[in-house]
């Protein structure tokens, strides 16, 4: 599903030039659980907006689904990503203005599916969330682990190959936590490729693999059982 | 997609309900001006638009040289248009129109003062004008009949039906109503309220076929698909064919289509003319819609660091950077839309002030879907004007920035909105600027002496029974004591009707071509209208009957003529020969926004009278004296209506124009201002809502209310201090070119700058202190603990 080689991202600021990617390479394949871990500011984030087609790496390979994606121009990165990838982020990122159901909804709209048929998709999805009878709330009116179920619903409503998360858990108390790791491992193993970034071990133990990473280059990778 | 984008633009107003408030009040009235506007700017362009031969109508002009200037003038002879019918087979037919002209009509015992035209019988073959009653092809082939408008036949009779009806004019004539036309509309020029067939005119001001005599307008009517140029060929040498010994007599025609906005002539040229005051509209309303477009930009962009999250979310989950410039866009137009409808609400209300303001009757044709059209793609002009840079802005953030959280926050006031701000308040300046000086040269011209006393003084016209019995008249006026001094005379003070260059006396040199304004008088003028004599006497014509060939002449005559000793000097107008018995200080008969010009009153000789005016006495109320006045006139001139003017508001009406001007722009600064201010009251919310963390910190350090609230006004007082050196040049250039108009002119003195400075920081200061010192007063506290 991924193969990058020899990735580079170089931040440059008026002063500083920070390399967050330094030549990394590594594959992840279809229906992996893939954890990277690694202290602040090894180039984590960096890592997954790449991957996600939220930002261009300066050079190296990136296969997606045996295509090259390096260099692909923004239009054709957010074509991609709206049929492929679904994002969870650590702080949530739902929209304050939107009611879960219209959170939730959003990828449909952009991928063009129907009115009936979107509220069908998302009705489903809110119901494997548990998060239903909440579907007219706005999300300050959630608790952090709810704003997170919405999140991971918002990720998966589209049926994407691959699911990104960011930390997902940094945000939420162990209960909460654990419910959410639960989410994502069932989709594991209903067959979404997972690729999450996380400081914590406990929640690394739910993947088939880790990934640590140290100033932007893998250093090991450890399987899991 | 769209449904969602409208909920959410919904909840967003709903949400920030104070950026909402400010953003749809500022566009509300920036559109509501700009439709008045364009209301007055759409009316003042279809003039004479409605005829249905309009492509085909012509107005006939003279070309000439006078005192090495091309001089252009519209009068032309009564034998033109049986000329041109005769030799230019372009032409269809023509319709010769006289001065629109005041008769006293009669019906029973209802009498009234109307005013019209004596036309041709073609005049309905050329202009288009909607018939109510009788055919208006033949209406005016009856030597005796008479064409009424809706309204004047409806205060004659009480009904339109009149047709075959009679009618008294000036209490000599009958005629018969052949016609009954609705009223003109106002977007034309001709505004009668009767057409009297050209068989009148032999009667009434004599029908002569000379070529000197230019006192009528002739308008031409050419056939479809003629070729213009060739006959303003022929219409150069037109009249030279009929004059030879004035060769240098040109003649063209002059299309319907600019009449209204041109006819301006400078030097042979068009020079402009009301298009000039539809060009300054159109710049104002293009600039007032622009700085409410303006607040939105800045209050969007401002508010961005609220916005850039959701913008970054869409992306993630699939948005194309067009699809977010579509949502903003909707935004705006959606906004745009809410203040459209405000600002509908708001000409409606204000539309009969605007009308009063203007002298127009404006209007809004609810029922014409073109208006509907045209307010639709008002609002999709406006809301995309004031929404596009703050979406294209807010859709170009990066999702992988703005979700970090880590989003620089952007300085309230980075460059792009900077030089909005300035832009705003430049105009605001250049407009402050404007009132000012508009509104001293008004004082300037009111404050001018006269030259002569116009209170309680009043004239009526001479009409009717009046001619034979003036001498009635004034005696009453006299004993009854209501007034202290009668006289007639050839005009009303306040109108100059006469004036030659052929003037002579003993000593003048051959090249001289002085212009004299003529007036004249019997007697007791000075006393009359209050004149200064500085040598010589009053007429007087009891004591001293060759008064009747006497003579007044003002300063500027005596020293025009270079007359050392002026008192007994002989005069020539023509062959009359007049004595000079006295010199008076000369008085504002003219504009008061000119130099006073050399003026000679003439004695009664050979004069004719138009005018009496009379002094009202000190006893008794003006009124009384107004109300017994009018039962002398009734007594001696019993079938005219008793129509008096006092000449101090004729004198004041001198300044109309003026007076509009400056109220036109007290208001459209006024609302610039206003407008202005709501976004920077916008701006400075915003600023110190986002700078609340500093503000307690340095509290807590031991910074002053007044040096934190000054910090935070001084960012905005220093783009207003830039406003002011980019607008005061602007408004000192368009002010000198528009004082330039006036001869007699204030100056424009550096104070001025000064004081349109001032006002401009002070009012930026009120509006920005406001919630800079709302923030110094906050408690640290409260906002440390809230981060
Ligand atoms: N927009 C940027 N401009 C400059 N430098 C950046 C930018 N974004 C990230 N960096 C730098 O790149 C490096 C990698 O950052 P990144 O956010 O990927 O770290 P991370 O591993 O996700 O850290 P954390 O665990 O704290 O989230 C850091 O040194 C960071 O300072
Ligand atoms: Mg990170």
């Amino acid at each position: 599903m991924i193969k990058i080689s020899n990735l580079e991202k170089i931040y440059r600021t008026e002063d500083v030039e920070t390399v967050a990617l330094n030549k990394l390479s590594f594959e992840v394949k279809d229906g992996e659980f893939v954890a990277v871990m690694g202290p602040s500011g090894c180039g984590k984030s960096t890592l997954l907006n790449i991957l996600g087609l939220l930002d261009d790496p300066d050079s190296g390979s990136f296969l997606f689904n045996g295509i090259e994606v390096a260099g692909f121009n923004e239009r054709k990165r957010a074509d991609l990503r709206k049929r492929n990838i679904g994002f969870v982020f650590q702080s949530f990122n739902l929209i304050d203005e939107l009611t879960v159901f219209e959170n939730v909804e959003l990828p449909l709209i952009y991928t063009g599916v129907k009115a009936a048929e979107r509220k069908k998709i998302v009705e489903d999805v809110l119901d494997k969330m548990v998060i239903m009878h909440r579907r007219n709330h706005y999300p300050q009116q959630l608790s952090g682990g709810q704003q997170q179920r919405v999140a991971v619903a918002r990720a998966v409503v589209n049926n994407p190959k691959l699911i990104l998360a960011d930390e997902p858990t940094g945000n939420l108390d162990s209960s909460n936590g654990n419910e959410v790791m639960q989410l994502l491992t069932d989709l594991n193993e209903q067959g979404t490729t997972i690729v999450m970034v996380t400081h914590s071990e406990h929640d690394a133990r739910y993947s088939h693999r880790i990934i640590r990473m140290l100033d932007g280059q893998t250093v090991m990778q450890d399987l899991m059982v | 997609m769209f449904i969602n984008y409208i909920k959410i633009a919904f909840r967003n107003l709903l949400k920030n309900k104070g950026f909402s408030v400010i953003n749809i009040t500022g566009l509300a009235i920036g559109m509501a001006s700009a439709i008045l506007i364009l209301l007055w700017i759409n009316h003042e362009t279809s003039y004479d638009q409605f005829h249905e031969k309009k492509d085909r109508i012509y107005e006939a002009w003279h070309r000439a040289e006078f005192s090495g200037e091309l001089q252009c003038w519209n009068t032309t002879p009564k034998v033109l248009a049986g000329a041109m019918q005769k030799d230019l087979p372009e032409v269809e037919t023509t319709a010769r129109v006289n001065w629109r002209n005041m008769k006293l009509f009669t019906v029973g015992d209802k009498s009234l003062m109307s005013g019209g035209n004596i036309v041709d019988s073609t005049f309905f073959r050329v202009f288009s004008f909607q018939p109510l009653k009788g055919n208006l092809e033949t209406a005016l082939m009856n030597n005796d009949g008479i064409v009424l408008t809706r309204s004047l036949a409806l205060s004659l009779f009480g009904t339109e039906d009149v047709l075959g009806k009679i009618v008294k004019i000036d209490q000599e004539e009958n005629a018969i109503v052949t016609a009954v036309v609705e009223d003109p509309p106002k977007n034309t020029r001709f505004n009668f309220e009767y057409l009297l067939p050209w068989s009148n005119m032999r009667k009434m001001q004599g029908d002569e076929s000379n070529w000197q005599n230019n006192s009528i307008r002739t308008y031409v009517l050419l056939r479809p698909n003629t070729n213009l140029a060739g006959v303003q060929e022929k219409m150069k040498t037109f009249r030279v064919k009929y004059v030879p010994d004035e060769p240098k007599w040109q003649m063209f025609i002059y299309p319907i289509s600019k009449w209204r906005l041109y006819s301006n002539f400078e030097n042979g040229k068009e020079s402009g003319g009301n298009i000039l005051y539809v060009r300054i509209f159109a710049v104002t309303a293009a600039f007032i819609l622009l700085i409410a477009c303006i607040n939105f930009m800045n209050l969007s962009t401002a508010r961005s660091e609220k916005r850039a999250r959701e913008v970054g979310i869409r992306k993630v989950v699939g948005a194309m950077k067009s699809s977010l410039v579509a949502q903003f866009i909707g935004e705006s137009i959606l906004v745009a839309g809410i203040a459209g409808l405000l600002a509908l609400l708001i000409v409606i209300l204000s539309l009969p002030a605007f009308n009063q303001l203007t002298s127009k009757e404006l209007m809004i044709d609810f029922a014409d879907p073109t208006f509907w059209g045209l307010f639709i793609a008002f609002i999709l002009i406006t809301g995309i004007l004031a929404g596009s840079y703050p979406a294209f802005f807010l859709s170009s953030f990066k999702p992988t920035r703005v979700l970090k959280g880590a989003f620089n926050k952007s300085n309230a006031t980075v460059s792009p909105r900077k030089v909005l701000v300035v832009t705003q308040f430049s105009f605001a300046i250049i407009l402050i600027m404007c009132t000012i000086v508009v509104r001293k040269q008004l004082l300037h011209a009111q404050n001018r002496n006269a030259g002569y006393d116009k209170d309680k003084l009043v004239y009526h016209m001479m009409n009717g029974d009046l001619y034979k019995n003036y001498t009635l008249v004034k005696n009453e006026l006299l004993e009854s004591g209501i007034a202290s001094s009668v006289t007639k005379t050839s005009a009303p003070l306040t109108q100059a009707w006469r004036d030659t260059w052929g003037i002579q006396w003993a000593g003048k040199d051959p090249n001289d071509k002085t212009d004299f304004d003529i007036f004249s008088s019997d007697e007791n003028l000075a006393k009359t209208a209050g004149l200064q004599l500085v040598h010589g006497r009053d007429f007087d014509l009891a004591k001293y009957p060759t008064d009747s060939m006497g003579m007044l002449i003002n300063e500027s005559a005596m020293k025009a003529m270079n007359l050392k000793d002026p008192i007994g000097k002989e005069i020539f107008d023509g062959d009359e020969k007049f004595h000079v018995v006295g010199v008076f200080r000369d008085f504002i008969i003219q504009s008061p926004f000119y130099p006073t010009k050399p003026m000679l009153i003439e004695g009664a000789g050979p004069n004719w009278f138009n005018t009496i005016h009379f002094k009202l006495s000190n006893s008794g109320t003006v009124a009384d004296n107004v109300r017994k006045a009018e039962s002398i006139f009734k007594k001696y001139n019993p079938s005219y209506p008793f129509e008096f003017k006092f000449i101090d508001a004729e004198y004041d009406a001198k300044f109309a124009g003026e007076k509009r001007v400056a109220t036109l722009s007290w208001l459209f600064s006024f609302l610039t201002i206003f407008i202005s201010c709501l976004g920077l009251f916008g701006l400075a919310t915003y600023m110190t809502a986002t700078r609340t963390k500093e503000i307690g910190v340095r509290k807590v350090l031991g910074a002053s209310v007044t040096s934190i609230s000054g910090m935070l006004s001084k960012d905005f007082l220093k783009l207003v201090l830039i406003s002011v050196f980019i607008g005061c040049p602007i408004a000192w250039w368009a002010m000198n070119n528009w004082l330039d108009n006036y001869p007699y002119r204030t100056g424009i003195e550096w104070w001025l700058f000064l004081l349109t400075a001032g006002i401009a920081m002070l009012i930026a200061l009120a509006t920005v202190s406001y919630q800079a010192i709302r923030a110094a007063l906050s408690n640290p506290v409260k906002s440390l603990r809230s981060e």
